[in-house]
Formats: C-alpha cells, sequence, structure tokens
C-alpha cells in the first residue's frame, strides 16, 4: 500500500543529516506531515544541489506528496523516488495548483455593524410589507373558499381543527388551572392584610375570563400550532410540493393557508372557552384550599363578580390571535428557501413573532375596551 | 488492468453471513463477499433490493441481524472514530455536504477533527482534494446550495476523500446527472482508483458505470448476491441479470465498454 496505514501508529521520519543531502525514511502521510515539516526546518539540506533522497519512503499519501511537490518547486532535487511513489506525485504535480484557496472578504467589526443594522431596518420594513400582502391575500381566498362551497375543504379543515384544537386540550386545561392557582396565591397574600381576601374570587374570575384564559391559549397556540404551520409548509416547500402544486393549477394558497387558518380560527375560541373553564375550576380549587369557600358558595360568588361581558371580552379576542397566528405561521412557512437550516430558522420567527403579535393585540384591545367603557 | 494482478492478497473488505431483516421483511439473505485492494467493485440490483441497507451495512452505519463485515483485517464496528475516517470515505447519494459549511470547509472538517495538520496547509491540501475532484480552488468559496447537480457529487467526492481512505464508498455517483457529467465522474473514478490506488465499491443504476470502469460486479438479486466479472454474469441464466445485461439500456453501455478497453 502506498499509503499511511491507519492501524499503525504515526511513524516518524527520519533525517540522516549529511550535508546537501537528506534521506527521509519512514512514512509521509497527513498525519506525519507536520513533524516531517518541522524536522526538515531544523535540518534543512545545505549547499546548491539540495537533495532529498526518498529511497527509504515507506508510505505516500496526497498530502505528503503535496508537500514534496512544493519542495520541488523550490528548487529541491527528489532522488531514488519509487515506483509506486512516482504515480501519485506525478498525479498531484500534475495538477494546477497555482490558484490557492482564496480567502472571504474581511469586513472590518464597525462597518459589519453598520450593515447589519442596515440590513436588520430593510427586513423590517419588507417583513411588514409581506405580512400586509399576506394577510391582504389570504383574506381574499378566505372569501372566494366561503362563496364557492367546493373550495372550502372540510375534510383538511376538520383535520386541523382537531390538531390545533382537541390536541392541545390536556396542555391548555393543565396551564389555566396553574394560572389561576398563581393568581390566587398571589391575590390572598396581598389581600388578606385588609381582610379583603374573599375579593380573591372576583380577581381570580375576571382575570381569567378577560385576559388570562385566552392569552395563555394563545400563547400556547402559537408555540404549538404557529410553529408546526411554518414547519409543515416550509418542508414542503424544500421538497418542492408547493411548485408541484402550482404546476398543477392548485393554488398553495387555498389549500394550504385557508384550511389552517379556518380551522384555528373555529378551534381558538373553543379552546380558550375551555381555558376559561378550568381556569375558574383552577379557583374553585385555591379557594377551597385557602379560603375555606365551598363549591356551591364559590359558583355563586363567581356569578355575582364577573358578568356576561367579561366572558365575551375574552372570547372576542380570540378569533383576532387566531387569525394574526395562522397568517404568521403560514407565512414563515412559505417563505422557507432551500437547505433545511432555513426551515429552523423560519419556524423560529414565525413563533416569536406570533406570541409578540398576540401580546401587542392584546394591549390594543384592552385600551380599545377601556375607551369603550366595557 | 493492475489491480487484477493482486488477486491472492488479503481482502481489504470482507462481508461473511449478512442478514438483515426489516419486520418481517427479509432484505439480505447470508450475502458474503470479498473486495481486494484496489479493486473497482459495483453493486447493482433492482429498486428496493436492497442496495443503499448494504452499503450502511458496509460502512459499518447499520449494524445487521446477522453477519460480520472486517474492514482490512478489523471488524467495522470495532474501528475507532479517526481511524474509520482514514480507512473509508462515502460519498452519499444526495452529497450529504453541510450546508452551513462553504465547500472547502466541508473537505478540511474531517482534516481538522482527526489530524494535527496546521490551518494553511489544510487549506492547500483541500485546494489540492478540489483540484483532483476537477473543480477549480475558487469554488472552495461556494457553499452547497450554489452548487449543481454535477458539482455537488464532485464536491462530496473531495471530501470522501479527504484523509486519503484506502476504500471509497460511491452511493449512486451518477445519479441525476447528464449523460457527459456522469462519465466525467465515470473518469475520474477510473483515475483515482489507478493513480491512489484505492479501492472503489460503487452502488450504481446506470448500465454505463457497472460496463465501463467496474473490474467486478455484484448483482443483488432476491436477497442473493451474485459477484463476478462482467464478462461471466454476461453468460448467467438468472433471469432479472440477464435481463438487466441483455436489456435495451445495456446495450449503449457494451458500446461504451468497448471504447473504453478498446485500447487497452
Amino acid at each position: 500500500m502506498p499509503r499511511a496505514s491507519s492501524a499503525s501508529p504515526p511513524p516518524a521520519i527520519a533525517i540522516d543529516d549529511a550535508g546537501a543531502r537528506v534521506a527521509v525514511k519512514g512514512a509521509l502521510g497527513i498525519r506525519t506531515l507536520p513533524d516531517f515539516e518541522a524536522s526538515l526546518k531544523q535540518h534543512p539540506p545545505k549547499g546548491k544541489s539540495r537533495t532529498l533522497d526518498l529511497s527509504g519512503l515507506t508510505e505516500l499519501d496526497t498530502p505528503g506528496a503535496l508537500f514534496l511537490c512544493a519542495l520541488r518547486e523550490l528548487g529541491m532535487t527528489l532522488t531514488g523516488v519509487r515506483a509506486e511513489h512516482r504515480a501519485l506525485l506525478d498525479l498531484v504535480g500534475g495538477l494546477d495548483l497555482k490558484a490557492a484557496l482564496p480567502k472571504p472578504d474581511r469586513v472590518p467589526h464597525w462597518r459589519r455593524l453598520v450593515i447589519e443594522l442596515g440590513k436588520g431596518a430593510d427586513d423590517a420594513w419588507h417583513d411588514t410589507y409581506d405580512i400586509l400582502v399576506f394577510i391582504g391575500r389570504a383574506i381574499n381566498a378566505i372569501g372566494t373558499a366561503l362563496t364557492h362551497w367546493r373550495a372550502l375543504r372540510l375534510p383538511s379543515i376538520s383535520r386541523h381543527i382537531e390538531e390545533t384544537g382537541i390536541r392541545a386540550l390536556p396542555i391548555i386545561a393543565l396551564m389555566a388551572i396553574m394560572i389561576a392557582v398563581v393568581i390566587g396565591y398571589q391575590s390572598v397574600a396581598q389581600l388578606r392584610p385588609y381582610g379583603a381576601e374573599d375579593f380573591t374570587i372576583n380577581l381570580v374570575a375576571v382575570s381569567v375570563l378577560r385576559e388570562m384564559g385566552v392569552l395563555i391559549t394563545a400563547i400556547m397556540v402559537a408555540g404549538r400550532s404557529g410553529s408546526a404551520f411554518a414547519a409543515e409548509i416550509g418542508v414542503m416547500k424544500v421538497r418542492e410540493e408547493i411548485d408541484a402544486l402550482k404546476v398543477m393549477g392548485i393554488e398553495p394558497m387555498e389549500v394550504l393557508v385557508v384550511p389552517r387558518l379556518i380551522g384555528l380560527i373555529i378551534a381558538l375560541p373553543l379552546l380558550t372557552f375551555f381555558a376559561d373553564v378550568m381556569g375558574l375550576l383552577g379557583g374553585a380549587m385555591i379557594s377551597r384550599a385557602l379560603l375555606d369557600v365551598s363549591l356551591t358558595q364559590y359558583l355563586d360568588h363567581v356569578r355575582h363578580a364577573a358578568v356576561v361581558n367579561d366572558l365575551l371580552v375574552g372570547l372576542i379576542k380570540a378569533p383576532v390571535f387566531a387569525f394574526f397566528v395562522g397568517i404568521i405561521g403560514c407565512m414563515h412557512g412559505l417563505r422557507v428557501t432551500g437547505s433545511a437550516g432555513s426551515v429552523g430558522d423560519e419556524t423560529t420567527r414565525a413563533v416569536v413573532k406570533g406570541i409578540f403579535l398576540v401580546i401587542v393585540l392584546d394591549a390594543l384591545f384592552s385600551v380599545l375596551f377601556e375607551k369603550m367603557g366595557i | 488492468m493492475t489491480a487484477r494482478t493482486r488477486d491472492r492478497e488479503e481482502p481489504i473488505l470482507s462481508a461473511r453471513g449478512i442478514v438483515n431483516r426489516f419486520g418481517r421483511q427479509e432484505v439480505h439473505d447470508r450475502i458474503g463477499l470479498d473486495i481486494q485492494p484496489g479493486e473497482i467493485v459495483g453493486i447493482a440490483g433492482g429498486s428496493g433490493s436492497g442496495k443503499s441497507v448494504l452499503l450502511k451495512t458496509l460502512t459499518g452505519l447499520h449494524r445487521p441481524n446477522a453477519g460480520e463485515v472486517r474492514v482490512d483485517g478489523r471488524k467495522v464496528d470495532a474501528i475507532g472514530p479517526a481511524d474509520k475516517a482514514s480507512l473509508i470515505g462515502v460519498l452519499f447519494q444526495q452529497g450529504a455536504l453541510f450546508s452551513s459549511l462553504s465547500v472547502a470547509q466541508n473537505i478540511m472538517l474531517p482534516m481538522r477533527e482527526h489530524t494535527a495538520l496546521p490551518a494553511e496547509d489544510q487549506e492547500r491540501v483541500a485546494a489540492m482534494k478540489l483540484e483532483l475532484a476537477g473543480m477549480s480552488a475558487e469554488t472552495g468559496l461556494k457553499f452547497p446550495s450554489q452548487l449543481s447537480g454535477g458539482m455537488v457529487k464532485r464536491a462530496a467526492l473531495a471530501r470522501a476523500l479527504a484523509l486519503d481512505p484506502r476504500i471509497l464508498f460511491l452511493d449512486e455517483p451518477t445519479s441525476d446527472l447528464d449523460p457527459l457529467t456522469a462519465s466525467g465522474i465515470d473518469a475520474l473514478i477510473q483515475k483515482l482508483n489507478q493513480s491512489l490506488g484505492v479501492t472503489v465499491v460503487i452502488v450504481t443504476h446506470d448500465p454505463t458505470t457497472l460496463f465501463t470502469i467496474c473490474h467486478r460486479v455484484a448483482m443483488l438479486v432476491d436477497r442473493k448476491l451474485t459477484i463476478d466479472t462482467l464478462d461471466k454474469l454476461m453468460r448467467s441464466d438468472q433471469p432479472w441479470i440477464r435481463e438487466f445485461l441483455h436489456g435495451r439500456r445495456a446495450q449503449g453501455a457494451m458500446t461504451a465498454r468497448k471504447q473504453n478497453h478498446g485500447n487497452g
């Protein structure tokens, strides 16, 4: 075998220093090359006719041959080359190696900062524009689907209701109960010094119905389903399935985006109602534990504390959140390009932006309802 | 063919009694295989006949239900990572180039992990491997997503050659390529085999590759492997092998073989 055997330990290279002539012994391969280079620097062949005797060379691989060729270029004579090594030296020597590996352009730090800032601003503008355009196209497609019975894909919608809604029930229940318990604990601790701990029930009921139920549900769905939309559609994009749909004259917006959006818009209010019920149940548990209030007393209290408006204020926000979470998820899925890495990037963006939008919209709703006096 | 003269050497790759099963479906039934150093062996078989599973078994990526694979006299799963990297190189079907690294970084990755070569030497070696695989050094800066199909294969080949492996496994090196690019890859494989003495195992559908550059061909038919020289396989009476080697697609490849061997 002309090349370094992987089984043997890295063999050493002995240099017999005899003035102008240096004899190489042992194996010259990628593993022994650094040592060889170092020892050759210490004992360089001297004189006019610098010669490297290779008759003692047992093994040679391509990096070794590359190094020897470089030495030959520098005017060193290689003698005693074995037949099996000559072919390798000829092969490597015959390659056009004038061009070194080019270096990528180095940009100074401060300039990169400016460039990144500019890119970020540009991206933000394009993002906003894309979202607006996508919302327009989605609403158009939903409108078409609702007016044309055939374009409304009921099996697909029901599948998405199951995936985004029914499968989220356990986790939503757990989260809603926990949040109610947390609010309950904090309220009791704050209100007890004033002897007003009975108002804990009011606080829990109203905050769950108006804010917490819908907010927790929407954030959970943005994490669960927003990411799923982006990843599913993104993978289809990578595997050219979206292009296949277009070629077959099927509008991806109609078959992929609309069923997901409609499914989510139906599922999220239902999930929110479920979260409200679970939150009130959590409130009952905490009242029982901390205030010694029975279930009937608790329900009676809740009926006086919360009005129907509180429930409706929460529920009315749900379809709006659903629409935006779905839009963001689908849009980022369709923005995936080429590589597998971009699926991950876009999924992350879909989740972050989805949660961000939910919270911003919730703040806007709070202001709106305050002004309306609801 | 100089490689054929060393027939009596210890096989560099040998498989004994390989059985692979997925659920109830048996893919390989006690398959054996011996490959001598310096050989080019083609593995052919119909779609779904288990060629890729065989390749994964031979490279130690898949553990067979029974049987053992020896590379260079050692059991394939007993070989340490660094040794394995300099013993075998694999060209995956889709290239499997790391998309976050440039082509040059892809080639330098095994060197960086397994050798003490200084960075600038690594770059010089990477430029040489690119040149060896028929690409210019400038390509090294590009990212896999910017390469065409043929370039991906060449870049992946350059990466497979990074540590001068003794056996090169190629999974469908010419699939998805136009005939000209495919013959270019074939010629490249032959050149690497002749000048580097590297043993090559090719899994392929391409009759041209089998007819023009392979010293021996292994046919995977009906869970069994038949390995022989092409001339002997041509005389086989196994229906699938007959159909494969005498079918219409093989005729063109026969002509190519005559041209390739005409002056040698």
